[in-house]
């Protein structure tokens, strides 16, 4: 008897379904406005953060020690410190600790919410991919750098020709699921008002007490893209796929 | 062409290279030989400043190594290197490893660096396997291919780290025919090798080394069968195991 009890307890909800609602406006224009500020933030902080963490990177494995020193200083503050931190002291703190004549404006922009969502995501992840990036460099034969040296490439050539295509080849298995993690990370974003994905529910339920149907469409929407995130990373590392006896034969 | 005066190195308290004098003339083909651990790979890597050294000179085609005004690029673009471990670019097919620095560093178009890079694997025997990465080439291969990527600088010197020493003994003829065709061209050549029989048949001059000392510079005949000091009679006769080859050698 209890057991049966219990069964409808957990089933039975106290809840009646209208999926109608995410599809009707204003809800609609909300989920669809969601479903595009998370693309912007999950596209720009993808791109922002790999140039970051490209450069934080390189300078963490740079010859000159302040620079490799400042590197690290990097990843150790932005990696150590929560993601949903730095995307709160984007939008709270950061424009006050700018001049008051561009800090006012950043402050009334309409759009500074997705602004702020982007520095802070930008910089959390920046912070991870740098090391995926730092590990990918260290696991290049030395002698990689020393073909390219004696053949007369310059520093900045040899990053771009030589070392950085492969660097991200060996990091890409880590950097794929780094960056499913900061497109998951665009939720947090819903703190500051940035009107993405998971807002937009949380926004709907809060007007309707009927949020369930918004956030099982924005769960589903995050599945598939993830998803579909993985597809691509999985086809790049068949492309880019770099034969390990290579490597081997040209190690030392 | 090269003129070592003096050179000294040390890694750490090990001292590598002990006052190394050593002068070399242009179209020289010089090989240097000796126990492992004698510091020839080290002597070779100092003179395109791969291993810098910390006492005396280096003169390379007029330039001192050690003067900070030397472009230490310019000069390594004019400076051949081919590996042990051929250190192609695995990411790169065996054309694009060829043409990447003449592009990048001589400013070449892309049709006249593949011109020049199809030419030069003709001359190794390749060009039927222009396509084909690194990976799916044999270590000889690999070799040649490595040997037209630093050919395509259109360089002056062109030095040698044990570039069979990682090959099948089936493969290590391949590579020292284009060597030899190389040396025969009038190239520079300074070769780190223990292939007696390539010294024997192409060496101007052999330099024996031990425990970073040049014990003796001599032709090949002087070095390998009329030894004066004492311990390159020990490495010959090491070398020489088989009795019958130092008789032919001393007909020479």
């Amino acid at each position: 008897m209890t057991k049966n009890w219990r069964r409808t307890k957990i089933f039975e909800l106290n809840y009646e379904f209208d999926w109608s609602i995410p599809f009707r406006e204003p809800y609609l224009g909300m989920m669809i406005t969601g479903v595009k500020v998370t693309i912007i933030l999950l596209v720009s902080t993808s791109i922002t953060s790999l140039l970051l963490g490209t450069a934080i990177s390189i300078m963490r494995i740079s010859r000159i020690k302040i620079v490799r020193m400042l590197g690290t200083l990097y990843v150790e503050i932005f990696r150590n410190v929560p993601g949903l931190f730095w995307i709160l002291f984007f939008y709270f703190i950061f424009p006050e600790l700018l001049p008051s004549w561009i800090g006012d404006k950043l402050n009334t922009y309409t759009y500074y919410p997705v602004v702020a969502g982007i520095l802070g995501l930008t910089v959390d992840n920046a912070s991870y991919v740098s090391d995926i990036l730092r590990s990918g460099r260290l696991a290049i034969p030395h002698g990689q750098r020393e073909a390219a040296i004696s053949t007369g490439l310059g520093r900045v050539q040899q990053y771009f020709h030589v070392l950085l295509p492969q660097m991200y080849r060996a990091a890409l298995p880590p950097l794929g699921t780094r960056m499913v993690h900061n497109f998951k990370n665009t939720s947090l974003c819903m703190a500051i008002t940035a009107p993405e994905l998971t807002w937009a529910t949380q926004n709907i339920e809060s007007l309707t007490f009927r949020g369930i149907e918004a956030t099982t469409i924005a769960t589903l929407f995050y599945i598939a893209l993830a998803s579909a995130m993985i597809a691509v990373i999985i086809i790049l590392e068949k492309v880019l796929k770099i034969d390990v006896s290579g490597i081997s034969a040209s190690e030392a | 062409m090269i003129k070592f005066i003096a050179a000294n190195k040390w890694f750490g308290a090990i001292h590598v290279l002990k006052n190394v004098n050593l002068g070399i003339t242009k179209g020289e083909v010089v090989v240097i030989c000796g126990p492992s651990g004698a510091g020839k790979s080290t002597l070779l890597r100092t003179i395109n400043k791969l291993e810098p050294i910390d006492d005396g000179e280096i003169i390379v085609d007029g330039k001192y190594l050690s003067d900070p005004k030397t472009d230490l690029t310019a000069l390594r673009a004019e400076i051949g290197m081919v590996f042990q471990h051929f250190n192609l670019y695995p990411h790169k097919t065996a054309l694009k490893n060829i043409t990447l620095a003449p592009r990048k560093v001589r400013g070449l178009s892309k049709s006249k660096a593949e011109a020049r890079a199809l030419k030069l694997l003709e001359k190794v025997g390749l060009s039927h396997r222009c396509d084909a990465f690194p990976a799916q080439l044999s270590g000889g291969e690999q070799q040649r291919v490595a040997i037209a990527r630093s050919l395509a600088m259109e360089p002056k010197i062109m030095l040698f780290d044990e570039p069979t020493s990682a090959l099948d003994p089936e493969l290590i003829n391949e590579v020292l025919d284009v060597m030899t065709s190389l040396a025969k061209e009038g190239m520079t050549m300074v070769v780190v090798t223990h292939e007696i029989g390539f010294a024997q048949k192409v060496a101007d001059k052999v330099v024996f080394m031990n425990d970073g000392e040049i014990l003796e510079i001599g032709t090949p005949p002087d070095i390998f069968v009329n030894p004066q000091h004492e311990r390159t009679k020990e490495f010959m006769r090491s070398v020489f195991h088989v009795p019958i080859f130092d008789e032919e050698l001393a007909e020479d």
